[in-house]
Parts: structure tokens; C-alpha cells; sequence
């Protein structure tokens, strides 16, 4: 079969050490040239329609730019800060806490690396200074930051709904439920660990803590409104939601919390100053400065690291377009999907099937270009099978989930590496516990449709299917 | 003094690029969002402002994508790599370039192609709803008997990013063969992808 050629080129130009995105892309088009008549000039053309004719996908650049934004360090504080004045007195409470504020984190910001980074950085020197050993700090930081993909808004599900035709509202709101109990799963494995380890507990800080350090994240959280309520309160597409989110962004970093720009590190009310003498001057300082903040060095540095990312990711999503293409023009999901009917594979053996690949897949493959390939494969089996295609969809970001902090190509763990100074292997060990809560989350998930489809199918009704 | 002009013109490539990364990504999020302004403020529709959207996200990935390979942050796997003696790495790098190299010249030969057909047989196809003001026309010379020719900006403007990009990406991966023919880049790809995801500050 020509096809099982075509993914032993990729993966043997993977281990090569050729860029995903051109071993996706390569071996695409030279299957293309010897196998039918399409011309380069339409292989181009594919490329370039990637962009062109993928509203769905334009969301990507402005969650990106949002969390850029986001992650200049003084977000990620905040919310710290809000998650250990919460759960911090309970005990293992700063280990929870770094799960909740990976949790809320998440809220913000699209991706897992960037939640392990803004998050990791702060909690898990924290954790090492109050007495917690730096492999459980890391560990649970590792697998927490997983989050960032399941609980909304997040690239990985819009890439799913680009590539699938689902909404990624309804994508979106699935992600809900899950993302909660898989946090609390954490949260009761790190409780448990705590109880027997005997780990430290924070001082309780009293509600004004609490009420005070809401108040000052709240301007940060106040993104995941924007997105949310505006996607499903019909204000926005999510595409706009993702812009309007970015543009927030960039005036809560700027002008609230002043982490970045022309007023960095000054203080929104001087000492004793009166309260609307203060009010007015920063609406002053805002008309004054909204313009040299769009210009000014910190600003071209957030949209350049946004930007990076866009770049990278995209070209190996355009590239695993083409292939798609390529599977499509040769009839290999309708292929697939009867070879397996024939079988006589029920949904519960397909199911076990889509995530024994993807765990696989997972471990080689960045998780956005893994989706656009096996995501179109499988899709119409599921739908003829009866699977909720947000189900899915849900199961299959969970699945890179667990992708990103098994090895070799776990993203998280090698970012956690960065941060917490150890090397990956010693991450690998640190994470692997935490993996087990996760698995059994992965198996909750996959036979307990409920929990993905109930939010969705309430707020939005029941899925109307269609087969293109 | 080669060296001092090559680094400068590295300096100033380098700069162009970076700006041209933050402006492309910057204009997208400003025009979708100036779109809902207009739409919830003034009532009104940009109708122009989902297609020059689309083309900005184009040109950002197709012109930056040079700039990634230059930066090395392109994501791979180097687990089998890592194992290999440096000798055996070296063949693998050179392997993977020359991949590389061929991906870019038949994509280069394709956006060529594409772009081709678009600016000399179909130069008349326009976009959908993107403006050609007349001013620019006439500084570019599209003008016939004092009148401008398009009304909408024709399609082979923003397909030019095709060949382009795809000849930008050669000229790096041109430099990054050599430099690993010379052994002075190990990998093809970012090797901790730490880098490549998101730099601590």
C-alpha cells in the first residue's frame, strides 16, 4: 500500500532530524508527483490556501499574541498569588495551588509550554524554598501545565475544528468539565501524596487576601469573559473573540499592570494620592501614552515572540494540510473506515484503536500537525459509528495531553526542564507518577461521553452532524 | 573589513525581518479588531477586512518561515539524534538539509508557477473585496489613459509572497547547509525546543 509508504517517508525523515513541518510537506508532495497528475504549481496553491481559505485557523495568531501579552510575568504573579491565598493552607497546599493557578493560567492562554513557563518559573522555586523536593515541584508542574490545552481557549481545539468543520465554540465549552476534574484529580493525588509525605501547608492569609488578590488577577481573568461570553453570547466569532482578547492584552499589560511598555513599573496611585486625582491622570497617561506603547520595544518583543510562534506552528500545520490533501484525493479515511466496519470493531474497540495512535503519534509528532492528520482519518468512522464528533474531539486533546510530558517529543517536559534547571530525564521520572492520574482521566474521558457533550449540548443544543 | 559590512548587513536583514514579523502580526490583530469596532461603535461593516486578514496571516508565516530556519526554531525530533556518534550526526544533518533544500526548490518552482499564471495570463483577477486606492496605482503605474486599471487589488500581489518566501527559505537553508558542511551547526532543527517555544526571561 502506497500510503503506508507515505508515512514510513515522514517518520524516517523525522528521525533524520528534517523539521516536521517539511517531512509532513516532502513526503507529501512526492507522493503527489508520482502518484497522480496534480501539478507543484497546485501544491503551492494548497500551501497558500492553507491561510487563505481557513477562517478557523485565524485564531491562532491572536490566542497566541494574547497569552504573549499574558506571560510578561506579571499576570502569572497575580494569579499566584490569588491561587495560594485560596488553597494554600491546606496541606501540600503550594504543590495544589501551583495546579490551580496552572488551571486559571490555562484560562488565559492557549498552550501548555506557555502555562508551564509563566507558572513554573515563579511556583516551583517557591515550592523548593518551602521544603518540597524540586522532583515533586517539577512533576506537578509538568502535568498540571497540560491544562493549558483542555481548559479554554486552546490552539489544539481550534486546529481540531479547522480540520473537522466542528464550532470551536461548542470545542470550546466541552473543554470545561473536563478541564476541572482533571485538576481536581491532580489536586486530590497531590492531597494524598501530601498526607503521606507530610508536606508543608501555607499559612491561612484571611478572605481579605482573598478578596484583594481576586481583585487585582481579576484584570487578567476578566480575558476568559471576553472569549467565552463573547463567542457564545453571539458578540464575536471566535476569531474576533481571539482578537478582541489580544487587544485587551495588550492594554492590561500596558496600562494596569504596567509589566511591560512606556509606563513599566509605575504605580497606578502614588503614595496618598486622591483617588479621582489619580483616576484622571491615568486616563490622561493612557490617551498619552496608547500610541508610543504600540511602538515600543517591549511591545515589537511580545509581538515578536507571538509572531515566532505563529510561524513555526502554521508551517507545520500548512504542511499537514498537504497531506491531508493527499489523503483525501486517495479515498483513505472512507478506505479505513470500512476496512474497520468490516472488522466488526464497535465503538468501544475504535475508540481503544484512536487512542493507542494517537498515544503513539503523540510522543513524535507536535500535537497541532498529529490533529489535522489523524483527526480527518478517523472523523467519519466516528461519525458513522455514532461517536460525538466534540467527544472526539475532547479525547484526542486529552491524548495530547498526554503526548506532550511522555518522551521523546514531550513539549512540556522539555520546557520544564528550562525551567526547573533539571535534566529531561530527571523530569521524565519527576512526571511519570502524575502521568498514572492522568491516564485514568484518559480512560474517564473516552467511555463517559457525558462529560464532554453535557455543557455544549445544553448551551447550544444537540450537535447536528454533517457529512461533507 | 568583509566582516564588519557582512555583519552589518546581517544586523539590518535581522532587523527587517523582526520588524516585519511584529508589523504583519500586529496589522492582523489591529484590522480584525478595528472590524468589531466598526461593526458594535459605528454600525458598519469593513468589508475588506477578513480577506486583508487572511492575506496578512499568509504573508506572516510564508515571509517569516526564512527567519525561523535562520533562528533554528524549527521543531523536530532529535531523540535518535542524540544517541548517534558526531560523525553519523554530521551525514544525518546533511540528509535532512538536502530534504529541506528539495522541499524548498519544488515549492519554489511551484509558487513560481502559481504566481505566474496569476500575474501574466490572469493579471486581470482581482481579490474579493480589498480596495486599490488610486494614488497607489498610479505611483505603481497601473494607470491607462489617466484612468486605473483595477478597482479591487489584483490577485498576483498577494500571491508574490509565494516565491518570495519560498526563495528566502532557500537562501537559508542554503547558509545552514553550508555552515553544517563546515561542521559549524550540529542539527536542522531547535534541539531543546525550550528555545523554540518561548524564551524565560
Amino acid at each position: 500500500m502506497e500510503v503506508l509508504l507515505l508515512f514510513t517517508a515522514v517518520i524516517t525523515l523525522l528521525l533524520l532530524g528534517v523539521p516536521i513541518a517539511i517531512a509532513l510537506g516532502l513526503s507529501s508532495i512526492t507522493f503527489l508527483l508520482y502518484h497522480s497528475d496534480s501539478s507543484l504549481a497546485s501544491v503551492a496553491q494548497t500551501l497558500f490556501e492553507a491561510f487563505e481559505g481557513h477562517y478557523t485557523l485565524l485564531a491562532i495568531p491572536f490566542f497566541i499574541l494574547a497569552s504573549s501579552y499574558m506571560s510578561t510575568g506579571g499576570v502569572a504573579k497575580r494569579i499566584i498569588r490569588f491561587a495560594i491565598a485560596t488553597v494554600g493552607h491546606v496541606r501540600g497546599g503550594l504543590a495544589i495551588a501551583g495546579v490551580f493557578a496552572c488551571m486559571l493560567f490555562a484560562a488565559l492562554s492557549g498552550s501548555s509550554p506557555a502555562t508551564v513557563v509563566a507558572i513554573g518559573t515563579i511556583v516551583i522555586s517557591g515550592m523548593l524554598k518551602v521544603g518540597y523536593t524540586k522532583d515533586f515541584a517539577a512533576g506537578v508542574i509538568c502535568n498540571a501545565g497540560t491544562l493549558g490545552i483542555l481548559i479554554p481557549p486552546s490552539i489544539v481545539m481550534v486546529v481540531y475544528a479547522a480540520a473537522t468543520d466542528v464550532s470551536v465554540g461548542r470545542m470550546f465549552l466541552a473543554g470545561v468539565i473536563p478541564g476541572l476534574l482533571a485538576g481536581l484529580m491532580l489536586m486530590i493525588g497531590i492531597y494524598i501524596a501530601a498526607r503521606i509525605k507530610n508536606l508543608p501547608a501555607q499559612p491561612w492569609a484571611g478572605f481579605g487576601e482573598i478578596r484583594d488578590a481576586a481583585i487585582d488577577a481579576g484584570w487578567g481573568l476578566f480575558l476568559i469573559v471576553i472569549i467565552l461570553g463573547g463567542i457564545y453570547g453571539g458578540v464575536f466569532t471566535p476569531t474576533e473573540a481571539a482578537a478582541v482578547a489580544s487587544v485587551y492584552a495588550f492594554l492590561i499589560a500596558n496600562f494596569i499592570y504596567r509589566d511591560m511598555g512606556p509606563l513599566k513599573d509605575q504605580p497606578l496611585r502614588r503614595d496618598g494620592e486622591n483617588r479621582l486625582f489619580a483616576f484622571i491622570r491615568n486616563w490622561l497617561l493612557f490617551f498619552r501614552y496608547l500610541i508610543p506603547a504600540m511602538f515600543h520595544p517591549d511591545h515589537r518583543q511580545s509581538l515578536l515572540e507571538g509572531g515566532k510562534l505563529t510561524i513555526m506552528l502554521l508551517f507545520i500545520i500548512a504542511n499537514a494540510l498537504i497531506l491531508k490533501h493527499v489523503l483525501t484525493e486517495e479515498q483513505i479515511p472512507q478506505e479505513i473506515a470500512s476496512a474497520m466496519l468490516a472488522a466488526g470493531f464497535g465503538s468501544v474497540m475504535f475508540l481503544v484503536i484512536v487512542n493507542l495512535i494517537l498515544l503513539i503519534g503523540g510522543q513524535f509528532m507536535e500535537p497541532s500537525g498529529l490533529i489535522v492528520i489523524v483527526a480527518p482519518l478517523v472523523f467519519p468512522i466516528a461519525i458513522q459509528l455514532g461517536i460525538d464528533p466534540i467527544h472526539l474531539g475532547i479525547i484526542m486533546v486529552v491524548n495530547m495531553e498526554i503526548g506532550m510530558i511522555t518522551p521523546p517529543v514531550g513539549l512540556n517536559l522539555f520546557v520544564t526542564s528550562g525551567v526547573a534547571k533539571m535534566s529531561v530525564l530527571s523530569v521524565v521520572r519527576a512526571a511519570t507518577p502524575w502521568l498514572g492520574i492522568l491516564l485514568i482521566f484518559l480512560v474517564m474521558i473516552t467511555y463517559i461521553p457525558w462529560l464532554s457533550t453535557f455543557i455544549p449540548n445544553s448551551l447550544m443544543g444537540p450537535e447536528v452532524i454533517t457529512i461533507s | 573589513m568583509p566582516d564588519a559590512a557582512e555583519s552589518r548587513l546581517g544586523y539590518w536583514v535581522n532587523e527587517i525581518e523582526e520588524v516585519g514579523i511584529a508589523t504583519l502580526l500586529g496589522l492582523m490583530a489591529l484590522v480584525t479588531f478595528a472590524n468589531v469596532v466598526a461593526r458594535y461603535v459605528f454600525q458598519s461593516n469593513l468589508l475588506w477586512a477578513l480577506e486583508t486578514t487572511t492575506y496578512l496571516f499568509a504573508w506572516l508565516v510564508l515571509f517569516g518561515i526564512s527567519h525561523a530556519v535562520k533562528i533554528s526554531a524549527n521543531l523536530g525530533v532529535d531523540a535518535v539524534l542524540n544517541y548517534l556518534s558526531p560523525p553519523a550526526q554530521r551525514i544525518c544533518a546533511l540528509i535532512a538539509v538536502t530534504a529541506c533544500l528539495t522541499f524548498t526548490v519544488l515549492l519554489l518552482y511551484g509558487g513560481w508557477e502559481y504566481w505566474s499564471k496569476f500575474a501574466f495570463k490572469l493579471s486581470f483577477l482581482e481579490s474579493e473585496d480589498i480596495p486599490f486606492p488610486v494614488w497607489l496605482q498610479s505611483l505603481l503605474g497601473y494607470v491607462e489613459d489617466g484612468e486605473p486599471i483595477y478597482e479591487k487589488i489584483p490577485r498576483f500581489i498577494p500571491y508574490v509572497i509565494l516565491p518570495v518566501g519560498m526563495a528566502l527559505l532557500l537562501i537559508r537553508y542554503l547558509q545552514a547547509a553550508v555552515r553544517i558542511w563546515r561542521g559549524e551547526q550540529r542539527m536542522l532543527i531547535a534541539s531543546h525546543e525550550v528555545e523554540a517555544i518561548e524564551e524565560p526571561k
